[in-house]
């Protein structure tokens, strides 16, 4: 090797370095644009076609799937159920996961992660399973109302399924552990000297609570909302098996369309899923602004 | 017991703090009295910051007691104490603003907007940050938090401030900016500071007294000029730079003083008093040894090791009756003899330069 080539090399070894770098990110990024995007975009195009009886889509653009759903109340009240649902579960979440959080979070490390790896057990059971676990509960036969019937408390089965308390509880039940694990690393990542700080300035524990640590667990905040709400927002065994045909979600709409052959429909759905949750990932940081933490105004 | 006295801010008696199998702090006894800056001095892992933490409440002490302005407070959590306190990494609410950390206490503590803001205001210009009340941690450089720090803790008029190493995380030069700071307001204020540090410079620079700490345990409390000329013991000696401990042979006593025979390289005059016969231990700082190629003046004969050129110093190493001391002369430029190592050479110190260490 002349002297004149080593030198290139070590010229051009930085670059090498940062090619390969980001070389290592072409496989996922490749499989990304094929698979995900590509048809995501091929969707889209979709979205603005009239259906067709033969074909996936119809002749020339239209508007009309999006102006469907705008105009028709049917739609807009599923919409409006979706949202508010999604909106329910994640600050149910939050409220009842931040106990058991901070709990866990102060435990001492070992113990920690033991309780984590605990909430993670359950996610090992599948979505329909633990669906038919409420039927079982909630049905007309099902554990609540034979009780009740036995012990003469009631004569006709309540109705206990189908309705968006019932989506909204099977939800909880699968998401508290998101949102547990979101806020509980968030919140054993808290310097405990601001705490001390707290104390020094004569913040009872109480009140060290609501203005520093609270406030600090912002990002977990925000990432246990997100993550909550959509999951909700495209939880699909769930809504179909505890909502029923009464109590449906955007994503029904879109399975729905999909059984109907109505493509351009379903993929106008989709569109206007996405769009929701776009909106609500940027809604909730902006609202807690988990930058703050790092002082970041 | 003596009961407390409000004089002392703070008085620790007899307190002591074991973690597990491991004793942080010993039966350490301790009064601070009111406007002093105190220095806790001493190596990794003596007790310092448990020490610190007692006072402060974050820690119970084992045994003992801990009395803030005469009233006994061992068993007080900390939000209920009369203190404040600078932690080593500052500590500032990274989700508030100057203004939101400083005020922070005085918010706690119930006042009245107007109240805090004029505070606020008034200690933000104590210490030179009056324009940057509405920046966040983060905007701020080292220095700038480490006021912010200092202005959260002076603007509560706490009975005591504890700093636990606060300068620790700035460099070289703005730590010694800071530590001028620090002291002035502490005096303008009059406020009694405990202040721990492993750095004995920065301690005898800011101190009224010194507690040098070892192994859980106080081996010397006084002002910087007792610690630093009278050190107790080896311990003392040898952290505040005295490397330079040598036995020798008390072999003549007279009312003015003693004279030791150092092995072979002579014998030497030393202004305390000791029993002819012992053998003792004393301690000379690098500074107070003298050295020549030849001076009738001193006594003790020595081999030069090593000579290393230091700048504005040069250190000499010196073997003399089988010990190694070592002598530093500043450099005053075409003033040296060319002495290097291997030359014999002659030492020795002013009788009053020696420091007189336990009974060997
Ligand atoms: N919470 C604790 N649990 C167990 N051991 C501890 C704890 N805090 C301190 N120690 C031990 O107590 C001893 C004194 O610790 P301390 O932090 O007071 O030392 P320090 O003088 O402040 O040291 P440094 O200069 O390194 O800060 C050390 O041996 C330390 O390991
Ligand atoms: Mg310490």
């Amino acid at each position: 090797m002349t002297p004149v080539m080593r030198a290139e090399g070590n010229i051009l070894l930085p670059v090498f370095a940062a090619a390969s770098r980001s070389a290592l990110l072409l496989p996922p990024l490749a499989l990304l644009v094929l698979f995900f995007l590509t048809p995501l975009l091929y969707l889209f195009f979709v979205s603005f076609h009239a259906p067709s009886q033969s074909d996936l889509f119809g002749e020339g653009l239209t508007l009309g799937n999006y102006l469907r759903v705008i105009g028709d109340s049917f739609f807009l009240t599923i919409i409006e159920r979706t949202m508010l649902t999604g909106a329910l579960v994640a600050l149910i979440c939050l409220a009842i996961g931040y106990p058991a959080a901070f709990a866990i979070a102060r435990m001492p490390p070992r113990h920690r992660l033991v309780a984590l790896l605990l909430l993670l057990f359950p996610l090992m059971v599948s979505n329909v399973i633990r669906a038919y676990g409420w039927v079982a509960i909630l049905g007309r036969r099902g554990v609540i109302n034979s009780t009740l019937r036995n012990f003469g408390v009631i004569d006709l089965p309540l109705d206990l399924m189908f309705s968006t308390a019932t989506v909204a509880v099977g939800l909880l039940t699968i998401l508290l552990p998101y949102m547990i694990i979101s806020l509980a690393n968030s919140i054993a990542a808290i310097d405990p000297h601001y705490e001390e700080a707290a104390q020094s300035l004569r913040a009872s524990p109480v009140r060290t609570f609501f203005h520093v640590t609270l406030p600090l667990s912002a990002p977990g905040m925000t990432s246990g909302l997100m993550i909550v709400f959509l999951l909700t927002l495209s939880a699909y065994v769930t809504v179909s098996l505890l909502g029923g045909p009464r109590t449906k979600m955007l994503v029904s709409l879109v399975f729905d369309s999909v059984v109907a052959f109505a493509w351009p429909r379903a993929a106008a759905f989709a569109f206007i899923l996405l769009a929701l949750a776009l909106g609500v990932a940027l809604i909730v940081p902006a609202v807690l602004r988990p930058g703050r933490v790092r002082g970041l105004g | 017991m003596t009961p407390p006295s409000a004089e002392f801010d703070v008085r620790l008696d007899r307190v002591s703090k074991t973690f597990g199998a491991v004793t942080a702090v010993r039966e350490t006894t301790l009064d601070i009295p009111r406007g002093t800056f105190l220095s806790i001095l001493g190596p990794s892992g003596c007790g310092k910051t448990t020490t610190l933490r007692m006072i402060a409440g974050f820690e119970r002490p084992t045994t003992g007691n801990v009395y803030i302005r005469g009233a006994r407070v061992t068993e007080v959590p900390p939000y209920k104490r009369d203190f404040s306190m600078v932690f080593q990494n500052f500590a500032l609410f990274p989700h508030l603003d100057v203004a939101h950390n400083v005020g922070f206490g005085l918010r706690m503590r119930g006042l009245p907007r107007a109240d805090i803001d004029r505070e606020v205001a008034g200690v933000l210009d104590l210490v030179k940050l009056s324009g940057l009340a509405d920046r966040f941690p983060r905007q701020l450089s080292g220095g700038q938090q480490q006021r912010v720090a200092l202005a959260r803790a002076i603007v509560m008029s706490p009975a005591v401030m504890l700093l636990d190493e606060p300068l620790g995380a700035l460099d070289k030069n703005l730590r010694e900016e800071m530590q001028i700071e620090l002291r002035q307001l502490q005096q303008k204020l009059g406020i009694t500071a405990v202040f721990v540090t492993h750095d004995q410079d920065e301690a005898l620079a800011l101190s009224d007294r010194i507690a040098v700490m070892r192994d859980g345990r106080i081996e010397q409390i006084g002002a910087p000029r007792d610690v630093y000329e009278r050190p107790a013991n080896e311990f003392v000696a040898g952290f505040f730079g005295v490397s330079n401990v040598m036995n020798g042979e008390v072999v003549h006593v007279d009312p003015d003083g003693i004279d030791i025979k150092i092995g072979e390289a002579g014998t030497v005059r030393l202004s305390f008093a000791a029993e002819p016969g012992r053998r003792i231990r004393v301690a000379v700082r690098p500074e107070k040894i003298r050295i020549a190629r030849s001076n009738a003046s001193l006594p003790l004969k020595a081999r030069l090791t090593d000579v290393v050129y230091r700048g504005a110093s040069t250190s000499f190493f010196l073997e003399l009756g089988g010990q190694t001391l070592v002598a530093i002369r500043q450099n005053e430029g075409g003033r040296e003899e060319g002495l290097k190592a291997g030359d014999a050479v002659v030492c020795g110190w002013d009788p009053n330069a020696a420091i007189k260490l336990a009974d060997g």
